[in-house]
């Protein structure tokens, strides 16, 4: 059972780190977490106040098949990867 | 147009700070970034802006060297090619990619709270005052293996008129870069608030470099300031030792005018001089200008929480860079958007070490961040 109440969220909070930290650690995690995230089991959040990187990391991630979300949230950004929707997922 | 006219340095340069500083931190205009990203991920979209100012500066100094707004051709402070260039660029490369921003990212990053680059920035200062202990021993490896003593660009190298080399290299740049702008490579969407695309800002710090040339002589150049901050903290506590270092009894840095007969003079040493009240208003600005805009986006914010070893990072990053800017001597500003746009021999050789230390920078800066532990906490 995939639905929305049954994903993982995996938390990364980059802020303050040095750049290409944030980016770095996306790509990181989106190829040690592929299975997890093609199939719906788990969706990645970052949270990030570099900018540059909320412009990096979603072209990354939509080459890589994902769906990417980002969302100023006061101070900072958070960006999150995965599939969504139920519909979605392989 | 040159003045000695201190108020009118001061509210010149903090004026080309702030501005400066409020658009890098809009476009994150990261000069280590864009080598860096290039060899690390293969992105060349914010290079492409740098190709932009360069090709604008060249274009904005040439025309205004023919219509004589530039009677000091080459600028001052530009020395003789040697080998000291390249080296010294290579160093610069490792650091600002180790820094996480060259000495102008990191004062913006600074300005938007980065406690990274704050820790960089003691870097830079503390890589310059070493090299007040070794600059006896550089000054004569640079003495050594100078090049050519006698030109300093290469039109004049070829004995040509600039306008022959750099009118023609400006044309076949522009051509390419609108090529890219029809293919879409110029502009980019962004979700980041208040965005400033990369080329409006590298064709606003273009004219502000020309605004600096016409108005002080010398195109924007800040690392003389950070020797002469270092020096000033050591007349503190060991005020013997700075007189009796050579380096900072140096006057590299001596103009009149030609046509206002305006004196302008100053070195690294710890005094007021000219290069403090032409520099310093730039160093600020920058840092105010960037935490303005930050600030106005409601995005300042000063985050204790990184990782030790980035800090160390940084720091070795910011000595490096310290260190590297007075071997070359002079950053990459200064010779990107300076020098390389006449074709300084210096600053093609500074170019030339810059490439492949930012390679070694971003294999180092690789090894470290992803080594770092990890904490991906999960949670339903």
């Amino acid at each position: 059972m995939n639905d929305l109440e049954t994903q993982k969220i995996i938390n990364i909070d980059m802020r303050g780190q040095v750049c290409p930290a944030c980016l770095l650690v996306a790509m990181d995690t989106l190829n040690r977490h592929k299975e997890a995230l093609k199939n719906g089991s788990e969706t990645l959040s970052i949270k990030t106040d570099n900018r540059e990187a909320t412009t990096t990391i979603p072209i990354t991630a939509k080459n890589m098949g994902y769906s990417v979300t980002v969302t100023k949230i006061g101070s900072f950004y958070q960006i999150c990867i995965g599939f969504f929707t139920p519909e979605n997922k392989k | 147009m040159i003045t000695d006219s201190t108020f009118l340095l001061y509210a010149a340069g903090s004026l080309i700070g702030l501005l400066a500083g409020f658009l890098m931190h809009r476009s994150d205009y990261c000069v280590a970034g864009m080598f860096r990203d290039t060899f690390l991920f293969r992105n060349t979209f914010m290079l492409r802006s740098l190709c932009i100012q360069v090709t604008a500066t060249i274009i904005f100094f040439e025309f205004s060297r023919i219509f004589g707004l530039l009677p000091l051709y080459p600028f001052p402070l530009l020395g003789f090619a040697s080998a000291a260039n390249t080296i010294g660029g290579f160093i610069f490369g490792i650091g600002m990619v180790m820094a996480g921003g060259c000495v102008v990212g990191t004062l913006y990053k600074m300005g938007a709270g980065s406690v990274i680059s704050i820790v960089a920035f003691i870097g830079i200062i503390a890589g310059s005052a070493l090299y007040g202990e070794i600059h006896p021993w550089w000054a004569s490896f640079v003495k050594a293996t100078t090049f050519f003593p006698s030109v300093k660009t290469l039109p004049e190298l070829f004995g040509i008129n600039p306008a022959l080399l750099l009118l023609p290299l400006a044309a076949i740049a522009t051509i390419i870069l609108l090529k890219l702008h029809k293919q879409n490579k110029i502009i980019r969407q962004s979700e980041v608030k208040g965005y400033i695309q990369p080329w409006k800002t590298a064709i606003a710090l273009a004219l502000l470099g020309l605004f600096s040339y016409i108005l002080v002589g010398m195109p924007l150049g800040i690392t003389t300031t950070y020797a002469k901050i270092a020096a000033m903290l050591e007349t503190l506590f060991i005020p013997e030792h700075i007189s009796n270092t050579s380096f900072f009894q140096l006057i590299p840095f001596h103009i009149t005018h030609p046509s206002t007969g305006a004196l302008l003079q100053g070195g690294p040493g710890p005094q007021i001089d000219s290069i403090w009240v032409i520099q310093f208003p730039i160093i600020a600005g920058i840092v105010l200008g960037s935490a303005l805009s930050a600030i106005l986006l409601g995005e300042f914010s000063i985050q204790y929480k990184v990782p030790l070893k980035q800090i160390f990072m940084a720091l070795s990053g910011g000595i490096l860079l310290g260190l590297s800017s007075r071997m070359s001597p002079g950053c990459n500003v200064w010779h990107l958007m300076g020098g390389l746009p006449i074709l300084a021999l210096q600053s093609l050789l500074f170019l030339l070490g810059l490439i492949p230390g930012t390679w070694v920078g971003s294999k180092v800066i690789t090894h470290i961040i992803l080594k770092q532990p990890m904490r991906p906490t999960g949670k339903s």
